[in-house]
């Protein structure tokens, strides 16, 4: 039957199909094939130029072994998990509080969330500022007369990925509050109205009914602020540039000194890929429940 | 919200508290912002003795105008306002493209399903979260091979392909709240897959277009790695020219100058920000909270 | 010439079968209602209808041409949605136009069959008006204007009426009905709403589980329904049914509660194979009344004592809930019998409209 069909009807049967086709083709190439590509440099000795010399596993051997790179791992777990989670409690604090009929609520909202609006590069150079010790927030307070006071974390390379925390959390923190204050507003007010005439007290209510309900909320600004995380290059460029010495790089500043300026392109591939792979652990169980959810 | 009726003392000291924790934070969120501020309007000797959070005593937009047009960024002294304007350069056709394409493909994905045009869809839910570092290479290779290694081209495809997934997701998650009777009713008016999209879907399209132009631009704009890996000497954005002037030192720090140049380099979204972020926040939200 | 043939038509979605092979001839001018319970394919036949869901098998003729694999657009139909999907960014008059404008009528042309439609359904002065500034009422009407602007071959209405209030309901109802009395135009209707499909329908198609189980005139269907299905779908407050054995071909009897009563029959020839067999036994509430004292005398009524549980004043009538042995009969009676709840009282069982089913197949005998 279909083959006695004119062709113009053909042609706009196939249309959705054309239109799609070359964001197909760059996905499939740009992302799926890049990361191939990068996979397979990673086997070789690749240096400042791709040589398909396999090496096996001798990059990701080096790499295990390289002391800036464990470093770099264990500053993303620190940096991620306090990041992650200070941002999360701020953010369900905030919208809490803001959710109490709030004068002023959109001026206040608006206060909160304009550092989202600045780049990480602009974050960093700002808070270099107020974390330096000999001009920001340390002298400011011995100004006042506490002579003694002490915070000079971005000079201490024990502590500086804290520094890293502070100014993500500024930038991020009042995103993450807007989101859950949107799931607080999509919280079915009869379910609250009839747990209230329940006798539950606020915090109860709170508690039992509404948080449990923005699982969706937690589970979105979880993925996102991985990912914020685990890309975070230009931060540390800006905030420390990676020091002292390298006590506050992120594997993102690895990659981009081993593939970019070091010459140590296989080395640098092998990084990406295990970002990659970091990025997997937390995706791969997002999406599955996500496209789980849909089919329902 | 809560309904509460009876306000007794203890409830209205809650409320006091309430409303400090709110006002201190947003102190601390103005932090930064005030002290680049004040900063910027102080000279550099005014900066070193005094304490930051004093106000200046002689206010003075000298700083702001050497940041704009005669401060060293790396090799040349000419201000930011070239990198600002090859920002631009950058932002403009990158944010139209991929807006663009992100509309067509949000309008297949959402009404114009076929067999696996949802597989489609979970791929590129993927690559929305990818750590760009993993493609970082292979790009650079490309862009050589392209002849577009440096150029202000190469960098807006960069940022064509790496926005594209944002944008198709934006557009997709907005049109599947269209209701699908609204295709039907036009196909059977006699529309087709254009005409439908142009007199129909397009002008429902406002809200999201708002939202994904605003992210678009924000993300391009803020951009800092695609910048420094992939743009040459006379294209380089301003988030890397800003990042280079902080870290130049010939002879003494001008802070002054520098947090000028980074309020400068801030502005443009700052200001998209606080004109359209209502705009942005509630679709973001949405889409978001719906499942990006 | 049918003005709509569907033949042998299939579909299903991956493993499942929504429609198991449906047939119906639609004559011009005819309003057929589907009518079925939600899940039952009734939305998917009028999709399949209108070219927006292919079919797996069958074909389907409109005007005697085979549109099988036609696009929606070239079927010459038109469709009226449950959501009415009228286009928020036009106004009334952009959207009935806009099928005439994508068919390139020239805009005099439109513009005057605009002016026509919008005669006919009192749009006139709500011309200029988006979608978002109508009431549901004026929705309505604008989505039958967008339809009946084309003119088409056949109009498909999916659950039209189902978004509006009881009362604006019954008045649309009265106009849909005009409407097609004026035009004399093919209307294919689905709806769940079994007093429309009564009240609108030349012919009526009861399906349940992508089958056809019915397609008669509605006063074929409420009398004499084909399986207990039908039967207990078709009518408000649905039919009672009752296991009874064939006595004699004009005698049933019922025991329930180890208690025998005994009921005349009409339709006894019919019912000779089963004598001495259990059949259902369907009778309508309005069959069970107060004794009525001009029927006393004829030999297919028969009255019992039955005993009220509940009852419900409709104005015109009233409904009663009666216990019967282990049964709960419902009956109408008239608002003057005046019933009280626990007291058996005398209910008169009309039986010639009664209908057997066959026990094992449900099947009408």
């Amino acid at each position: 039957m279909a083959n006695k069909r004119p062709f113009t009807d053909m042609l706009a049967d196939s249309m959705p199909k054309l239109v799609l086709a070359p964001s197909f083709v760059i996905m499939m190439v740009c992302i799926y094939g890049y990361i191939l590509w990068t996979a397979a440099l990673s086997f070789t000795k690749s240096r400042m130029l791709p040589q398909w010399d396999f090496v096996g596993f001798d990059q990701y051997t080096k790499l295990m072994a390289n002391d800036r790179w464990a470093v770099s791992s264990q500053n993303l777990i620190i940096f991620g998990g306090m990041f992650i989670l200070i941002c999360l409690v701020i953010g369900i604090t905030m919208a809490i509080l803001l959710d109490q009929k709030i004068r002023q609520e959109g001026f206040l909202r608006t206060i909160y969330l304009y550092p989202m609006a600045i780049s990480f590069i602009v974050t960093g150079t700002a808070w270099k500022w107020l974390l330096n010790p000999s001009m920001g927030i340390q002298q400011i307070v011995r100004d006042w007369g506490y002579t003694d006071f002490t915070f000079d974390w971005l000079v201490n390379s024990e502590m500086v990925v804290f520094c890293l925390v502070i100014a993500a959390v500024w930038q991020s923190s009042g995103f993450v509050m807007a989101l859950f204050l949107a799931g607080l507003r999509g919280v079915d007010q009869e379910m609250i109205k009839a747990a209230q005439l329940d006798g539950a007290s606020l915090p109860t209510v709170y508690r039992r009914i509404i948080l449990p309900s923005l699982k969706p909320v937690f589970f979105s600004a979880f993925v996102i602020l991985s990912h914020i995380a685990i890309k975070s290059f230009d931060l540390v460029t800006a905030l420390t540039g990676g020091g002292p010495g390298y006590s506050s790089d992120l594997p993102a500043n690895f990659m981009y000194a081993h593939a970019f300026t070091r010459s140590q392109m296989g080395l640098g591939a092998a990084s990406g890929m295990m970002m990659l792979g970091g990025v997997l652990a937390i995706l791969i169980p997002y999406l599955y429940s996500e496209l789980r959810g849909k089919k329902q | 919200m809560i309904y509460t009726q009876k306000t007794s003392p203890i409830q209205k000291l809650l409320r006091v508290a309430l409303y400090a924790v709110l006002i201190f934070m947003a102190a601390i969120y103005l932090l930064p912002l005030v002290v680049m501020i004040l900063n910027s309007l102080k000279d550099v000797e005014e900066i070193r003795s005094g304490n930051l959070l004093a106000l200046p005593q002689d206010p003075s937009l000298a700083a702001w105008s050497k940041a704009w047009s005669s401060a060293c960024t790396g090799s040349t002294c000419d201000g930011i306002a070239p990198f600002f304007f090859n920002s631009f350069k950058i932002v403009i056709p990158a944010v139209i493209i991929s807006t663009l394409l992100g509309a067509m493909n949000g309008y297949v994905l959402a009404m114009w399903r076929f067999k696996g045009s949802e597989l489609f869809f979970g791929l590129l839910l993927f690559g929305c979260f990818i750590p760009f570092q993993v493609v970082l290479i292979p790009m650079a290779m490309t862009l050589g091979w392209l002849g577009l290694a440096s150029s202000a081209s190469g960098l807006i495809l960069v940022h064509v392909i790496y926005g594209m997934a944002f944008t198709t997701l934006f557009f997709r998650n907005y049109y599947v709240g269209l209701p699908r009777e609204l295709i039907s009713a036009a196909k059977i008016d006699g529309a087709g897959f254009f005409l439908i999209f142009w007199r129909i879907v397009l002008p429902l399209s406002p809200p999201i277009i708002v939202v994904t132009v605003i992210w678009q631009f924000t993300q391009v704009w803020n951009d800092f790695l695609f910048g420094v890996v992939f743009s040459g000497v006379d294209n380089l954005p301003v988030t890397v020219a800003l990042n280079n002037l902080v870290n130049t030192s010939f002879g003494g720090k001008e802070y002054n100058v520098d947090m000028a140049a980074a309020l400068l380099a801030a502005l443009p979204t700052i200001l998209v920000y606080v004109f359209a972020g209502k705009y942005f926040v509630r679709g973001l939200s949405a889409g978001a909270v719906k499942g990006a | 010439m049918a003005a709509l043939t569907i033949e042998n038509v299939k579909k299903s979605y991956g493993s499942t079968q929504v429609l198991k092979g449906i047939n119906i001839d639609i004559e011009k001018g005819e309003f057929l209602v589907l009518i079925g319970p939600s899940g039952c394919g009734k939305s998917t036949m009028m999709n399949s209808i209108a070219g927006l869901e292919t079919i797996t098998e069958g074909r389907i003729l409109i005007g005697g041409e085979d549109v099988t694999h036609a696009n929606p657009k070239d079927r010459d139909i038109a469709m009226v949605f449950q959501s009415y999907a009228l286009y928020p960014n036009m106004t009334v008059r952009q959207n009935i136009s806009f099928g005439l404008e994508v068919r390139k009528m020239p805009k005099a042309e439109r513009e005057i069959q605009v002016d026509k439609v919008a005669k006919l359904l009192q749009l006139e002065l709500l011309l200029d008006r988006k979608p978002a500034q109508l009431s549901g009422g004026q929705r309505q009407r604008v989505a039958m204007g967008r339809a009946i602007a084309r003119e088409p071959k056949i109009y498909l209405f999916d659950e039209p009426l189902s978004n509006l209030d009881a009362k604006l309901r019954v008045e649309m109802r009265a106009e849909i009905k005009k409407l097609h009395q004026r035009l004399g135009t093919t209307i294919v209707y689905v709806t769940h709403d079994q007093v429309e499909a009564m009240t609108l329908a030349d012919r009526i198609a009861v399906m349940r589980d992508g089958t056809l189980q019915q397609l008669a005139t509605p006063q074929e269907i409420y009398d004499r329904p084909v399986n207990v299905f039908v039967a207990g779908f078709m009518g408000s407050p649905p039919m009672n049914f009752i296991t009874a054995k064939i006595e004699s071909e004009t005698l049933l009897s019922i025991e329930t509660k180890g208690e025998t009563y005994h009921l005349p029959i009409t339709q006894g020839k019919a019912l000779a194979s089963y004598i001495g067999k259990e059949v259902t036994l369907g009778i309508r509430p309005e069959m069970i009344t107060e004794p009525l004292a001009h029927k006393a005398a004829l030999d297919y009524v028969k009255v019992l004592n039955l005993t009220p549980l509940l009852t419900e004043a409709m104005g015109a009538d009233t409904m009663v809930l009666t216990q019967f042995g282990d049964m709960e009969l419902k009956c109408r009676v008239n608002p003057s019998y005046l019933v009280e709840v626990n007291k058996p009282c005398e209910f008169m069982f009309d039986m010639s409209k009664a209908v057997f089913f066959d026990p094992e197949t449900e099947e009408l005998i």
